[in-house]
């Protein structure tokens, strides 16, 4: 699938946000971005760069195409065969299993055999294969996990107001600028970016966005057949408060969730899509098809 | 059926010799299903026993290590360690005890390893009595006194390169590791990665793929980066930044800038490659010409040159040589790489999975590779897109060589890039292997790139002895 | 019937070959009907020659992929079967010369052309597949399933009794 999340998914004028200001930096087949709002210009391009860091250190430990990655060495296991991983990508395994299974399958990480021919050791940080063709790509879930650290990280060096987001397809907003209840998002159609279909003030929020450009397909890992019908999924998660000093045990994966669910969403039929969002308070979907549905997340 | 057939007034009926010859080969099939039985069998047996438990780890010694210096390298060197086995993490130690220190520990304890957190060194080999080897990742003004402490304590010791930032340093460390017998191996991690070592030992030495290596070239290009910072609520109290040498905070996350705590990036970059140089020449360099300066970067809080370009002579077993490099910090074109030119062939090698995995290049007029081919040291040729740009029929166009074949080195490493270096310092401890990368080897490489930033100073070129490279 | 022009030793020799043929394309199909993850599109995507841009477009395309697996996988366990009992004789070697005649064409040993999955051995223009290929050919020509095999009787049967001229056996009963 051809993400074009980039053209459906944006921030509005962010010229005018006053004195936000903007890194860029390349990773992961695409551009992630912070924007920060802090007195100290050189602190927060440092900040940034720590955050770029560790975008890259997770490139190298989750990406399918690096040779020497986690996530390589994992599809290279013979059956049998074990290998420890790093904590991080040990913990996007964890959470994409447990999307298989809240999205009945219609997110999947597998490109051959998959999860359930890996067992995962949390304990021990071992994942281990039962079967020789375990091939997996972390593409649907990984920007989306990376936001996530990044948004702790400019928590940490004390930068609170700010937005991160990797190729659009996965934003995680933080507090707002000062005047603004919430960083001003823009959900457009991906065939003709300039019509905005929706508005959004955001903050304390993942955002997510799949999306065709014509011509594109999406196959359904449950059938393998492609699926129809959905032009773009958009998916907004509420970023839950971690104590502070609760230790890394417990990480607000909002970012990884939403951008798995973005896959799922353009598969899911609309009732399973309803049901999930009713199961999960702040869960909240957009979906273009014919005009846009909006659902979930009127209680909030 | 038969007797319904015997009806039939055809030619032939269907006798006793149709049904036998019809039937003839049935048993193949019969054959067949048998032998497939057995071989489902045997690959069920196979995966069941892939699928039971996993073999118990071999009879390892364990090994009680230490980290000193938790920096981005010393977690690193961490993150290869732990996919080691027979190692258990003891300590940890940093001077950064709000940070960095804490968060080594912490992700130590989630491998289910006890270390304890440490800001002083010499508490630490105090207090762990237990400590077989200590890795050392500090600054390179702090290997020295660190490397030596730990020798004279009783450890083995992976002291990060740069050995030391001044020669004088570097020379007491390898004294010392030679008083005490015990191993000082330096990080000079490509000595042990398999792509390198199968260059080495196969495709030059054995193969002798290249011919006789005149030039080599290669580079370490990076692009600008804000200068490291810190969260401010985390910073170092100025007497303790004061009691460890450095000056503030910044200078204390930037050392590598500063006179006197680093060598800049000629020492933190070309320092891996120039010691590639030495080993696959064979030969220590006999004079060094440089240029360089601080071009781009704020004089106020940086000290050494963020650009330099270097040329060495080298006299090799084999005829005169000679090198160049460059490491540059402002435009990352290209990356990391050496380039190994020889009169029948190109080696064009890095460290990295990702670009210049090691490519090869066969000169039109070398003799063929076909049995290193055929022996595996070197993939089959890929064949050369050539694309032909010129609309002009080219009767005779010679501005265009024939494109020489391209192998690629069939060799690389799956695991991070510091493991292969690391385990066999560990194998070192345990009596298995030989260190890939001894104090005397790295002092060698010391000798010839702190030479550059001399040569540089002093603006002319600067001649070594054979007796400068020897302790 | 062409039978009659050969000798019995030769149609036993070609019999065997008929089975050997006909034992390889079944383990072949077998083996990938029972490995839950093969696909043909490794095989695909390092297609070259003629045919290159048409295979890796199949490579490319995940629900013709998916029956052009099917295909493969049943239709060489079918000629495989067919091959060995001497059922069909004619219709499975055909059927066996357009699989093979793919699978040269996706990976043909043409000056010049090299391959990331390594051969056993040192092809130029003929390979095995090209061998396997002609043997098929001599199969179907001599109709070898009514010598030895289940076509014989099927021949015998329903053929000889209305008395047509000698045609494979495949028409139904009626």
């Amino acid at each position: 699938m051809q993400e074009a999340a980039d053209s459906c998914l944006a921030i509005e004028r962010p010229r005018e946000l006053g004195d936000v200001r903007r890194f860029s930096h390349e990773a992961m087949a695409t551009v992630f971005e912070v924007y920060a709002v802090h007195p100290d210009k050189g602190y927060a391009a440092q900040a940034a760069q720590a955050a770029f860091d560790l975008t890259d250190r997770l490139e190298r430990e989750l990406s399918r195409f690096v040779p020497n990655s986690d996530i390589t060495r994992i599809n290279r296991l013979a059956a049998g065969e074990s290998t420890r991983v790093s904590p991080t990508t040990l913990e996007c395994l964890v959470i994409a299993r447990h999307m298989l299974e809240l999205t009945h399958g219609a997110f999947d990480i597998a490109i051959g055999t998959g999860l359930p021919s890996l067992e995962l050791d949390a304990g021990d940080f071992m994942v281990r294969a039962t079967t020789d063709d375990v091939r997996i790509d972390l593409g649907g879930i990984g920007k989306g996990y990376a936001v996530d650290l990044m948004a702790e990280l400019l928590e940490e060096w004390g930068i609170q107001v700010a937005l991160v987001h990797g190729g659009f397809s996965s934003v995680l907003a933080l507090d707002a600028p000062e005047d603004r209840d919430g960083w001003p998002l823009t959900l457009s159609d991906p065939a003709a970016p300039s019509r905005v279909l929706a508005r959004l003030s955001v903050r304390q929020k993942a955002l997510g966005a799949s999306g065709l450009r014509k011509g594109d397909h999406i196959v359904d890992p449950r059938t393998g057949q492609p699926a129809g019908g959905r032009i773009a999924a958009w998916v907004s998660v509420p970023r839950p408060r971690v104590a502070e000093g609760s230790g890394a045990a417990h990480r607000a994966a909002a970012g990884a969730v939403t951008d798995a669910l973005t896959t799922a969403f353009m598969l899911l039929s609309l009732e399973e899509i309803r049901e999930l969002c009713e199961r999960t308070p702040g869960l909240e979907a957009w979906l273009l098809e014919t005009h846009l549905l909006h659902i979930g997340g009127s209680a909030a | 059926m038969a007797g319904e057939d015997n009806k039939t007034k055809g030619p032939r009926k269907l006798d006793r010799r149709d049904v036998l010859m019809g039937l003839s080969t049935v048993p193949a099939l019969g054959l067949f299903g048998y032998a497939w039985n057995r071989q489902r069998d045997f690959q069920e047996t196979k995966a069941a026993e892939a699928a039971a438990a996993p073999t118990a780890p071999a009879d390892l010694q364990v090994i009680n290590v230490a980290l000193l210096g938790a920096g981005a390298q010393g977690q690193i060197l961490i993150d290869a360690m732990l996919r080691i086995p027979g190692l258990r993490f003891r300590a940890v130690c940093d001077i950064w005890a709000e940070y960095n220190q804490r968060r080594v520990v912490n992700s130590l304890k989630r491998y289910k390893h006890e270390p304890n957190g440490y800001e002083d060194y010499r508490e630490m080999l105090d207090k762990e009595k237990e400590l077989d080897a200590v890795i050392v990742a500090t600054p390179d003004f702090w290997h020295e006194r660190h490397a030596i402490d730990c020798l004279k304590a009783g450890k083995h010791v992976y002291c990060e390169k740069e050995m030391s930032n001044t020669l004088e340093g570097a020379r007491n460390m390898v004294l010392a590791a030679r008083e005490t017998g015990k191993l000082l191996q330096i990080g000079h991690q490509r000595r042990s990665n398999p792509r390198y070592l199968h260059c080495y030992d196969k495709l030059l030495s054995e193969a002798k793929l290249l011919g006789r290596i005149v030039t080599v070239n290669g580079q370490w290009n990076r692009a600008v980066t804000p200068d490291l910072g810190a969260p401010d609520r985390y910073a170092i109290p100025a007497d303790r930044l004061k009691k460890y040498g450095f000056k503030d905070m910044h200078q204390f996350r930037n050392w590598r800038w500063y006179k006197g705590l680093g060598g800049g990036p000629i020492v933190d970059l070309g320092s891996h490659q120039i010691d590639i140089y030495s080993w696959f020449l064979g030969a220590n360099p006999s004079y060094v010409t440089a240029s360089g300066g601080l071009l781009y970067y704020d004089p106020k809080n940086h000290e050494w040159y963020d650009t330099v370009m270097v040329v060495y002579d080298y006299e090799t077993p084999h005829g005169p040589a000679k090198a160049y490099y460059q490491t540059q910090t402002t435009n990352g074109s290209q990356g990391y790489f050496e380039n190994f030119m020889g009169d029948q062939g190109t080696l064009l090698i890095s460290e990295s999975e990702v670009n210049y995995a090691g490519q090869l290049y066969r000169d039109p007029n070398a003799p063929a590779w076909d049995e290193w081919v055929q022996k595996g040291y070197i993939s089959a040729p890929q064949i050369q897109e050539t694309t032909t740009t010129s609309e002009a029929p080219a009767i005779a166009d010679v501005r265009e060589s024939v494109a020489p074949d391209r192998h690629t080195v069939p060799v690389s490493l799956r695991d991070p890039y510091h493991q292969p270096h690391l385990q066999n310092f560990f194998d070192t401890v345990r009596g298995k292997a030989k260190l890939n990368c001894p104090a005397e080897i790295a002092y060698e490489t010391a000798v010839a790139v702190l030479k550059v930033n001399e040569a540089i100073e002093a603006k002319s070129r600067l001649s070594f002895n054979a007796a400068d490279f020897k302790i | 019937m062409d039978n009659g022009t050969l000798s019995r030793r030769a149609l036993i020799a070609i019999t065997l070959m008929r089975i050997f043929v006909g034992w390889h394309f079944l383990y072949e199909g077998i083996a990938k009907l029972t490995s839950p993850s093969w696909s043909a599109v490794g095989y695909l995507r390092q297609a070259r020659g003629p045919l290159s841009d048409f295979f890796r477009w199949l490579a490319s395309q995940p629900n013709l992929l998916a029956n052009a697996d099917n295909v493969t996988m049943w239709g060489l366990t079918l000629v495989g079967a067919f091959l060995i009992l001497g059922l069909f004789t004619r219709l499975a070697s055909l059927a066996g010369m357009a699989f093979i005649l793919l699978f040269y064409l996706a990976t043909p040993p043409f000056v010049g052309y090299f391959y990331s999955i390594p051969s056993e051995g040192s092809y130029l223009i003929v390979n095995k597949n090209l061998v396997e290929l002609s043997a098929l050919a001599v199969i179907l020509v001599t109709g070898s399933g009514r010598f030895a095999g289940l076509d014989r009787i099927l021949h015998s049967l329903f053929v000889r009794r209305t008395g047509s001229p000698p045609r494979d056996a495949m028409a139904p009963a009626r």
